[in-house]
């Protein structure tokens, strides 16, 4: 009985997504709104199963599935992703002419790999979820398959996200090797045994890091994430910004936070790991500087969100790496929605220089977008000032002092080139005379529902704390 | 006369380093995606030396996952390489130049 309960949030999300693809096939509806509203349907199901397992959990195919309160509280981030995705996408597709009903069938697939990915302690079923996320990914990058720019972002992701999935499992094999299992206690074990650490176990671990590094985009390893970002269909890059990003540091975080405390050489680990985190939030702050495409733009914001979760990796602060995902999906939907409506049909607008007196002409858009920057860049009292504070503080409480230094260095440069964008909407002149089509209820739904999450996260964050807490609480290191 | 596991285990190294090698040395997306599947099969390579290594059996399905990832991987790839080639008649990676920053 409880083996069914623990698959059924997966299989209407998996049902959901064949069926859409069938009728796309067969019914071949000339309006995908039923598709799309199909999809609604599916992760609004998916959503009640998980509500009914919540704080009892459940578990199939002998533990290899299991669905404690951390993996539904992250199915719920992902679905409320997916969700908003669809949202923003319902008028864009058919806008851009890439009006194909396989993205919604795609998107819940990709949904399907994350929820695997967060809810398994076998890391070859993790793999396994990981690898239907990027496959449907990939396809989902290169929807639009007449444009240049899309089918080169899909092969570039291609390209790099294969080439750090045989990291991954090279890294895979060698744990397998050091520990005999690849369920994550008994990794995590082998690393805390009388003997130590093996070099085996080592050289797995640091290999893993790297393929996950490429996945959620990590300095050294993110060259391909602002090609790929700017390439995609801008409700794809929305998706990507946050749900593989929340999925990796899901399980990275229970990777990395168990060896993490041991005197071993895999202490170690934890040094290189505070440099690439250090190096993430730099980097991406400072080549974000020079950008004047918004959009890729956006993606380097990305990167240094991921560098400012990594501290909170480190630090072993699940609550405020939480927090922070929850905050950082309202505040990047909320701009990557504000970016949508920058558009008309067969157009985008994503130039610095378009958004000029954007504020003037179309107050309530400029004033949104507005809020989601000030947010992104870290002022109170909106949900991004919280989210940082809680996972500096943690930081320095664990002695990780030079890292909160530099994180704040790169929050201060990010606030100049968030701000940029703020003092073009209100302060400069329009450069050209842009025309939006701002007929968009399903973006506005999403613009307003992103404002209240950042106020209602900023202003009174204890109902979702004790939430996350409730959560975490059922993690077993 | 069997061969030790070590052995294969050090073979499975070699590929995978050749593997990295090929992937940045070479210049067209197809030769690139090759140099991916030698790093794949490499790994599983190196799970059934270790396996025999520890004499476990487990790995041997592990195997199996990989080998089907590989194939669902190699389906999306060529068709995305497919509608490259179709655009631009061309699949080195020095026209891959649309995106810049």
């Amino acid at each position: 009985m409880s083996a069914y309960a623990a698959l059924v949030p997966l299989l209407i999300i998996v049902g959901g997504a064949i069926f859409i693809l069938l009728l796309e096939a067969f019914w071949k509806p000339a309006s995908k709104t039923p598709l799309a509203a199909l999809a609604l349907l599916a992760a609004a199901g998916c959503g009640a199963a998980c509500a009914r397992l919540w704080s009892r959990g459940a578990s199939a195919f002998g533990g290899m599935l299991r669905l404690d309160d951390l993996a539904l509280a992250f199915t719920v981030i992902f679905l409320v992703a997916v969700a908003f995705t669809i949202l923003i996408a319902l008028k864009y597709l058919p806008r851009q002419n890439a009006d194909f009903g396989e993205f919604y069938g795609l998107l819940l697939l990709a949904l399907s790999g994350l929820m695997v990915m967060v809810s398994s302690p076998n890391l070859i079923v993790v793999l396994l979820g990981l690898e239907i996320l990027s496959v449907s990914s990939y396809a989902l990058a290169g929807l639009k398959r007449d444009d240049d720019r899309a089918t080169e972002a899909a092969i570039k992701y291609f390209l790099m996200g294969s080439f750090a999935s045989a990291f991954l499992i090279f890294g895979l094999a060698l744990l397998y090797g050091a520990a005999r299992s690849l369920e994550m206690p008994a990794v995590a074990a082998s690393f805390a045994g009388p003997s130590g650490d093996s070099l085996l176990g080592l050289a797995g671990l640091v290999l893993v890091i790297i393929g996950f590094g490429f996945k959620i985009a990590l300095v050294p390893f993110h060259m391909w994430t602002p090609d790929v970002y700017q390439g995609a269909p801008t409700p794809v890059t929305a998706f990507f910004a946050v749900g593989p990003k929340a999925a990796g540091f899901a399980v990275l975080f229970k990777l990395v936070a168990p060896v993490g405390d041991q005197a071993f050489r895999s202490a170690k680990i934890q040094v290189v790991l505070g440099i690439v985190a250090g190096l993430t939030m730099l980097v991406a702050s400072l080549t974000a500087l020079r950008q004047k495409n918004i959009k890729r733009l956006l993606a380097y914001s990305g990167i240094a969100n991921a560098g400012y979760l990594l501290v909170a990796v480190l630090s072993g602060d699940g609550v405020g790496l939480m927090f922070f995902l929850a905050v950082y999906l309202f505040m990047s939907f909320g701009a990557f929605g504000a970016l949508i409506a920058m558009s008309r049909a067969g157009e985008e607008f994503h130039d610095l220089d378009d958004f000029a007196g954007i504020g003037a002409k179309y107050p309530w858009l400029g004033a949104l977008f507005a809020v989601f920057l000030i947010s992104l860049a870290g002022f109170p009292p909106l949900g991004g000032f919280l989210a940082k504070y809680y996972i500096f503080a943690a930081a320095v409480h664990k002695g990780l002092t030079p890292l909160v230094l530099i994180g704040l260095l790169a929050s201060l440069i990010s606030a100049y080139y968030y701000l940029r964008i703020v003092v073009f909407m209100y302060m400069r002149e329009p450069v050209r005379n842009i025309e939006l089509d701002l007929d968009v209820p399903a973006v506005y739904l999403v613009l307003f529902l992103c404002l209240y999450g950042v106020l209602q996260l900023g202003l009174f964050p204890g109902r979702i704390l004790v939430f996350l807490k409730q959560a975490l609480a059922s993690l077993v290191l | 006369m069997t061969v030790p596991a070590g052995y294969f285990f050090v073979l499975s190294l070699v590929l995978f380093v050749l593997g990295i090698v090929a992937f940045f040395v070479k210049r067209d997306l197809i030769s690139q995606f090759m140099a991916i599947e030698v790093m794949l099969n490499s790994a599983n390579l190196a799970f059934l030396a270790l396996a025999r290594q520890a004499h476990f059996a487990d790995a041997q399905v592990v195997v199996f996952f990989i080998i089907t990832v590989a194939a669902a991987e190699a389906a999306i790839g060529l068709a995305i390489v497919l509608v490259i080639f179709r655009r631009r008649k061309s699949i080195r990676t020095a026209d891959l130049n649309s995106l810049k920053g």
